[in-house]
């Protein structure tokens, strides 16, 4: 999920009430959906859902980075993070995300540098290491696969009740 | 970004005017009697006036024009929003494609209208003639028997093999054929500065295979009209029979492998390699071929499905910015921003295989 979670419900509750309440007519239905922005609204100041998905991503990455230090010994090669990065310090979502968004940063620094005619010309090794990283990027990104519905656009093929036609 | 979707040049040439920061659709019903009555001299009311859900970037809106002059007449407008998927938006490309196809083996909509920088309505917008028929999504839940599928999905090949065959030279698209770099390549780049944008999240794989894809972009085999979302999804059937190509808004210049992927898209496809779920991959492009005329590469073939999830990924993203930084609001886009790691995994696979 990359829009932000406080947007998301903010998006909702306007499709809601700009869209849904003004098209019924039905009191039960308005009363339910009434409820329901009320209920969003609660879990916007409530939730703190997703530091453990992220957590596991830069952890992810931590181990990524140790390995390719490693495979990486003795050649020239973009710089790499001390891990671990996260300490025993309790950290909050916003500063673990961004923390994530730094590591995806340097990943692709390294992938661009592994995959380069630089590299491979210097040393015929960092192919095995840009295989390491696209791994272990398929890796991080199946951990926020494990927490994402089935796309819309497939629901919307498949005939999912309910959705939207694109 | 497609350079057709985003055209500088006429935005930059559109007078200085005050538009409204967000649609609104009371306004726009008021602003479209106002413009319709001014361009046909007769005053028209506007009736059953209501937004469309379909396309996820132009508002649609169907409604009825109601003049002494012509009677009723079921229209469709479509708006370019200032904060949309793909804003600033230009007419262009839309109205290149209707006037260019009215009367070809390509059914499009009639153009009514359209206006780059606003007039009365004060976003970009065109008005075409309304289809009758369905936009036969969920399709693959539907009760069609698979006969009347394949002989859709077949029309539905044949129509874009049309569309490649026809002469661009004789079209308004020439001229968007520039000198200098090549245009799929500068499609690439756009793409790629789309998602460089400093508020979208990175992904490396996207940064890593955009690199590759600039690299690698093949020779087309020949340069024609390219449709740029033709899927199932993006047409009107009735009675067995497409009577309208939709969504013009990414038609340009290119390579026409580039549609032939995307139609193919597992993702357009209810998650299956056969088109509209009945067509084989190998049937599919032995009848393009025949119809079209042009030799399908199983390479340039492999580089578009790759590049089809790129685009489909970049897309995403400026759904995000839509919705988050632009304050866009049409939860669909939110959704879509949720596609993400689905899309880049598959573009990782995608890519092993062109490579």
């Amino acid at each position: 999920m990359s829009a932000s979670f406080e947007r998301l419900i903010d998006g909702i509750v306007d499709a809601l009430q700009s869209h849904v309440v003004p098209n019924s007519r039905d009191d039960f239905v308005r009363g339910q959906v009434f409820s329901a922005i009320y209920a969003l609204n609660g879990l916007k100041l409530a939730a703190d859902w997703k530091a453990g998905p992220l957590l596991e991503q830069v952890r992810l990455q931590d181990d990524t980075f140790a390995a390719v230090k490693r495979l990486a010994d003795g050649m020239a090669h973009p710089e790499l993070p001390a891990t671990p990065r996260i300490g025993g310090d309790l950290l909050d979502v916003a500063a673990i995300e961004a923390m994530r968004d730094d590591g995806d940063r340097q990943l692709g620094q390294l992938l661009l540098w592994a995959s380069g005619e630089g590299a491979r010309a210097a040393n015929r090794d960092v192919a095995g290491i840009e295989r390491l990283l696209r791994r272990a990027i398929c890796d991080q990104l199946k951990i926020e696969l494990a927490t994402t519905p089935k796309s819309m656009l497939e629901q919307i093929a498949g005939g999912d009740s309910g959705a939207a036609q694109g | 970004m497609q350079d057709v979707a985003k055209r500088p040049d006429d935005v930059s040439a559109a007078p200085e005017l005050v538009r409204p920061v967000a649609v609104n659709d009371n306004v726009v019903q008021t602003a479209l009697a106002q413009h319709l009555s001014r361009i046909s001299g007769s005053r028209t009311e506007i009736t059953s006036f209501g937004r469309k859900s379909s396309g996820f970037s132009w508002i649609t809106y169907a409604f009825v024009a109601r003049s002494a002059a012509d009677g009723d007449r079921k229209l469709i407008l479509r708006v370019g929003p200032p904060n949309g998927l793909f804003a600033p938006y230009s007419v262009l490309p839309q109205v290149h494609a209707l006037q260019s196809l009215a009367g070809s083996g390509v059914p499009v909509p009639a153009l009514v209208s359209s206006e780059q920088h606003g007039a009365e309505i004060g976003f970009p917008f065109f008005i075409c003639t309304h289809v009758e028929g369905e936009v036969p999504a969920p399709w693959a839940a539907s009760e069609f028997d698979p006969d009347r599928k394949r002989a859709i999905a077949r029309q539905f090949v044949e129509i874009l093999a049309s569309l490649h065959r026809i002469d661009k030279g004789t079209t308004p698209f020439a001229s968007m054929q520039l000198g200098g770099e090549r245009a799929e390549v500068r499609a690439i780049a756009g793409w790629r500065a789309s998602l460089a944008r400093p508020t979208a999240r990175y992904y490396p794989l996207l940064d890593w295979g955009g690199r590759w894809l600039e690299n690698n972009c093949p020779q087309p085999p020949c340069r024609t009209i390219v449709h740029g979302d033709y899927r199932i999804g993006n047409f009107i059937e009735r009675n067995g029979r497409i009577t309208a190509i939709l969504d013009w808004e990414l038609a340009h210049l290119g390579d026409p492998h580039e549609d032939l992927a995307w139609a193919m898209m597992p993702t357009f496809n209810a998650g299956s390699r056969r088109l509209y779920g009945v067509l084989e991959r190998a049937e599919v492009i032995d009848l393009y071929q025949r119809a079209s005329g042009i030799a399908v590469s199983d390479k340039s073939l492999a580089f578009y499905e790759a590049y089809a999830l790129y685009q489909a990924a970049a897309i995403q993203m400026c759904a995000v910015r839509a919705f988050e930084v632009d304050r866009f609001n049409d939860m669909r886009l939110a959704v879509m921003a949720s596609q993400m790691p689905s899309i880049v995994r598959a573009f990782e696979r995608a890519l092993e295989a062109a490579a």
